[in-house]
């Protein structure tokens, strides 16, 4: 187990500059200048080709070195070592100056908030889409594993039928159909839960359930088929034959084994609720990631995008690995 | 089996612990909605309406403009008082004993010499430098500048060093003090201005943020010569709180990034008195629908810009509440009350909270008027007689009324009608809306179209080169373009094809005159008509039609020499007139207007001017019991929306 871990860690940074490199390049694509802004007046021709130079946007493989160069940590190490850190803080010391902010990984200054650099929109984003997907999977595995445990009762019952339905429902409407329907029955006509608000456990239930549902509705079926397999084997009649209650049955010999297909969906599905959440943090104005894809890429605002796609392929990597090494754990079957 | 809970447990934590640690506030005083987050709140870096909106909030100039007065007035802001020499290139302001910062320090000149001096550099690329420049030396100054980065950036890496990147600063700063016409005098509290030449709207540009003061001592923490270039970077740490130190009525108490900036009164503020909130909050809500929900949950006090795709179904149940109280409405308008007055003397009504105000931009289609397309075609719209027929036959009514329908007025001039005292915009021509459908005069106005098709070299239609017509899709421009584009096949008989591009691309193809008719827009920034006339000026950076007529700039120069105020507004509306009765570089269809969404009996403190400027630390809530709870109205409405002289038959000959 140790040893997959490890193999897994070592190959992460080789996957992610094969991401870096194939995003770069499609982004550095996008026509316009990532420093044309949609209004107002334009800068001096001049001093807007000395402004491309100074975020070295004038050339695809400065920017590509130079990138990467902060984003891993290597210039931070470096100037950390050669001592160039520590003197730029001493004569900023001396001079009254506030000493720069540095990342390690640094992800570079956002273009369209001048006033951020990328580290600060993803560490003020992350928390919250964390928060907004880890509670949307909760409900989705409550309510999707309960779902699926009913329906297999009786298969094609009046429970099964019904809760089928409303996963396909779940999985078919998009989420700004069932996001703003929501919206307008719980907010407008009740009055019972905010609108477009983040922060309290209440601004959070709206966008939750909604991002929740097509997770719930998959999570029913995989758990549904399982159940149904599972209960039409050998262990399980061995079970009742020696004479356990069917609650136990259901719930500590069958589900138990029904639940690996629902585990190892866990892991991308987490990752996406956790930061491709764009419509439902549009919907209900989650302050997330989501929202910086789609922003990054209309502002052509490239270290914004590199940033985001990073941390996004980072997290996806690192769920799979949890989610494996659970699998292993849960299935001891598997280390072999 | 207690291991399959593991992750619900885990997941279970990470809620808790999140909700744990984001504790909310109590409910601000007003809670408004601006057009987007903040991008900067570095004054002379600033260039979106959102951060203008906040930084005069947070900020105050030399003077304030007054927003209920029809012209909109300079009251006194840091400075008292201030007067200007017989030529009017000399003005001295002088500061109020009491104009502090929020750390308590008194607001100096010096500081308004360390901002501009920001504003003047090339190496922050202010987006209004031509502000910068009205004062005396400043071109030269940034030019100058220029030379001396570029000559640091020629030398040989060794010649570059951090003490030789200090020296060319010191250099720098000395020989602003040289150029540039500006005197502080700390002791005195006097601040001495020379300008380059005359500027009536000096005043203006003056209550203008990006020509408000940053602090200094914190300011310059954050930049530093970069030894490379020998630019001044400037970083960017300080526009946070709880860093950030301002001048204005109130100070920035929280800001986080994409969800809300809280602001309370800057405790050591001059005017403390008169303002009516204590707290102010602005959330962060990109989605139209969603804005319009948060207002109409009581969530949100003030929406500036309403923009969901219903915006006319909302417009139009607030006509049919007008509709339902016409003749009290009728009364009221009659009177000459500001519109928000109107609203708050019918009885309360949500349907009425919705206003279209008008706004001080124009919507207009761009002509190419090179004579060659930058792939080496001819390009047909060099003649303007071509460009005179297509404007004639563009149904500028059915565009405001079936396409937009948001009440906007049809445009016949660049600049809007009233929006500028003293100014009276030129006629312009007509349009073929204005003649019945059907009629002869519809007829001959088209057949006169067709006429200068022919003089142009273009008698078969048909054989005219294929009209490409760029936009983007964004707020229902794809819908005029189409509209249009119907028009000219219509009733020219041509050819179009629609160019939908993404903003940015449409930004840089006009800006390389990539294109042969274009969708564009202007909003003007100062009270005077050279903020919409230097855009066809010869060789400006925002010409993007690449417009060039000697007469035009002539007549600019003449009235940028002329003392006598009526006579330059007269030159002004003669080379208007050049435009949108000649030569046609461009054709205005519409002006602007801005739907905002607030509580009229409510909310005081915001003015229908059609400048259509709100400073929101003048805003009162008119039911807290806090303040004056009186709210203020513009004196008379100015007659900016008076419908335009019929122009039929007006100029019919190019």
């Amino acid at each position: 187990m140790i040893a997959m871990i490890v193999r897994r860690l070592l190959l992460m940074p080789v996957i992610l500059v094969v991401i870096f490199t194939t995003t770069l390049t499609l982004a550095w694509a996008i026509p316009g200048n990532p420093l044309q802004r949609g209004e107002g007046r334009r800068p001096q021709p001049e001093v807007a080709q000395a402004m491309l130079a100074q975020y070295n946007l004038d050339n695809y493989w400065t920017f590509y070195w130079s990138y990467l160069d902060s984003v891993t940590g290597l210039k931070h190490v470096r100037q950390t070592l050669n001592g160039t850190r520590a003197r730029r803080a001493e004569t900023a010391r001396q001079e009254g100056q506030a000493a720069a902010e540095r990342y390690v990984f640094d992800m570079g200054p956002s273009l369209h908030y001048v006033d951020r650099r990328v580290n600060e929109v993803v560490g003020s984003a992350l928390p919250v889409s964390i928060t907004l997907g880890a509670l949307a999977m909760l409900i989705a595995l409550v309510t999707g594993v309960a779902a699926g445990v009913v329906g297999a009762v009786r298969p094609n019952g009046v429970a099964d039928v019904s809760t089928l339905m409303v996963a396909l429902i779940g999985i078919s409407m998009p989420s700004f159909v069932v996001g703003t329907g929501l919206l307008v029955v719980f907010s407008v006509w009740l009055k019972a839960l905010p609108v477009a608000r983040w922060g309290t456990p209440q601004d959070m239930i709206l966008p939750a359930v909604t991002l929740s549902l097509p997770f719930a509705a998959y999570i029913a079926r995989l758990t549904r088929m399982g159940m149904i397999e599972q209960l039409g084997t050998d262990y399980i009649r061995t079970a009742r034959a020696k004479g356990a209650s069917e609650v136990s049955i259901r719930l500590r010999h069958a589900l138990k084994n029904a639940f690996l297909p629902v585990l190892s969906y866990l892991g991308p599905a987490t990752a996406y609720a956790m930061t491709g959440s764009f419509v439902v943090e549009r919907v209900f104005n989650v302050p997330g990631m989501g929202q910086h894809f789609v922003s990054g890429v209309q502002n052509k605002d490239l270290f914004l995008i590199m940033g985001v796609v990073l941390v996004y392929a980072t997290m996806l990597i690192l769920f799979n690995l949890v989610v494996d090494v659970m699998y292993r754990w849960v299935d001891p079957r598997i280390e072999q | 089996m207690l291991r399959l809970l593991i992750p619900f447990v885990v997941l279970l934590l990470a809620v808790v612990g999140a909700v744990v640690m984001d504790r909310p506030r109590p409910r601000a005083d007003f809670v408004f909605i601006n057009r987007g987050d903040v991008t900067t709140l570095d004054l002379q870096r600033m260039s979106w309406q959102q951060d203008l909106r906040v930084a005069r909030m947070i900020f105050e100039g030399l003077v304030r403009t007054d927003i209920f007065t029809a012209e909109f007035e300079a009251r006194p802001g840091v400075a008292e008082r201030w007067e200007t020499s017989a030529d009017g290139l000399v003005w001295t302001f002088y500061f109020r004993p009491d104009a502090k910062w929020t750390n308590g320090e008194l607001v100096k000149p010096s500081d308004f010499v360390f901002s501009w001096r920001r504003g003047l550099l090339p190496d922050l690329a202010s987006d209004y430098f031509s502000f910068f420049a009205l004062i005396k030396g400043g071109r030269g100054f940034f030019e100058w500048r220029n030379g001396q980065l570029e000559e640091y950036a020629a030398r040989a890496s060794g010649a570059r060093s951090q003490a030789a990147a200090d020296g060319l600063w010191d250099e720098a700063v000395a020989r602003f003090e040289e150029m540039v016409g500006v005197v502080a005098d700390d002791e005195a509290r006097t601040l001495r201005v020379t300008l380059g030449h005359r500027c009536p709207y000096f005043l203006d540009v003056m209550g203008f943020a990006c020509l408000y003061p940053v602090y200094p001592p914190l300011v310059r923490q954050y930049e530093r010569p970069d030894p490379m270039t020998g630019r001044l970077i400037a970083e960017h740490g300080w526009t946070k709180p709880p860093y950030l130190v301002s001048n204005g009525a109130f100070m920035v108490t929280r800001w986080r990034f994409k969800r809300d900036l809280w602001l309370e009164q800057n405790p050591h503020y001059w005017d403390r008195a008169s303002l009516s909130l204590r707290t102010i909050m602005m959330p962060t809500i990109d989605d139209p629908n969603a804005q319009v929900l948060a207002f109409q949950t009581g969530a949100v006090d003030y929406l500036t810009e309403a923009t969901p795709a219903y915006r006319g179904d909302l417009l139009a149940e607030k006509l049919a509440f007008y509709e339902e109280h016409r003749e009290e409405y009728e009364a009221l308008k009659a009177q000459g009350l500001d519109q928000f007055e109107i609203d708050r003397r019918l009885p309360n009504d949500p349907r009425a909270h919705i206003h279209a105000v008008p706004s001080f931009g124009t919507y207009f289609y761009n002509f190419n008027c090179r004579d060659v397309l930058p792939d080496g075609r001819d390009n047909p719209f060099k003649d303007r007689r071509v460009r005179r027929a297509f404007a004639m036959v563009i149904d500028k009514a059915s565009i405001v009324e079936d396409v937009r329908r948001l009440t906007e007025p049809v445009a016949r001039s660049l600049v809007p009608r009233g929006s500028i005292g003293g100014y009276t915009p030129p006629t312009g021509i007509a349009c073929v809306s204005d003649f019945a459908e059907g009629s002869p005069e519809r007829a001959a106005w088209i057949g006169e179209a067709l006429g200068l098709l022919a003089e142009a070299g273009y008698p078969d239609p048909a054989r005219f080169p294929t009209v490409e017509l760029l936009f983007n899709k964004d707020s229902g421009h794809d819908l005029v373009a189409t509209s249009i584009a119907r028009d000219w096949e219509r009733y020219l008989g041509v050819s179009v094809v629609l160019a939908m591009r993404e903003i940015k691309v449409v930004k840089a193809d006009l800006q390389n005159h990539n294109y042969m008719t274009a969708r564009a827009g202007w909003y003007a920034d100062y009270g005077d008509p050279t903020t919409f006339l230097d855009l066809n000026r010869t060789g400006d950076g925002n010409n993007d039609r690449d417009y060039s007529n000697p007469v035009y700039d002539g007549l600019l120069d003449r009235a940028a020499a002329e003392a006598d105020a009526a006579a330059r507004l007269g030159l002004l509306a003669e080379a208007e007139r050049i435009v949108v009765e000649e030569d046609f570089p461009l054709v205005p269809l519409f002006h602007y207007v801005t739907l905002m969404m607030f509580d009229a009996h409510r909310v005081g403190g915001i003015s229908p001017h059609p400048r259509n400027e709100d400073n929101v630390y003048e805003v009162d809530v008119l039911t807290d019991g806090l303040g004056s709870n009186v709210a203020r109205v513009l004196p008379v409405t100015p007659a900016a929306r008076a419908p335009e002289p019929t122009a039929a038959g007006a100029g019919a000959t190019p």
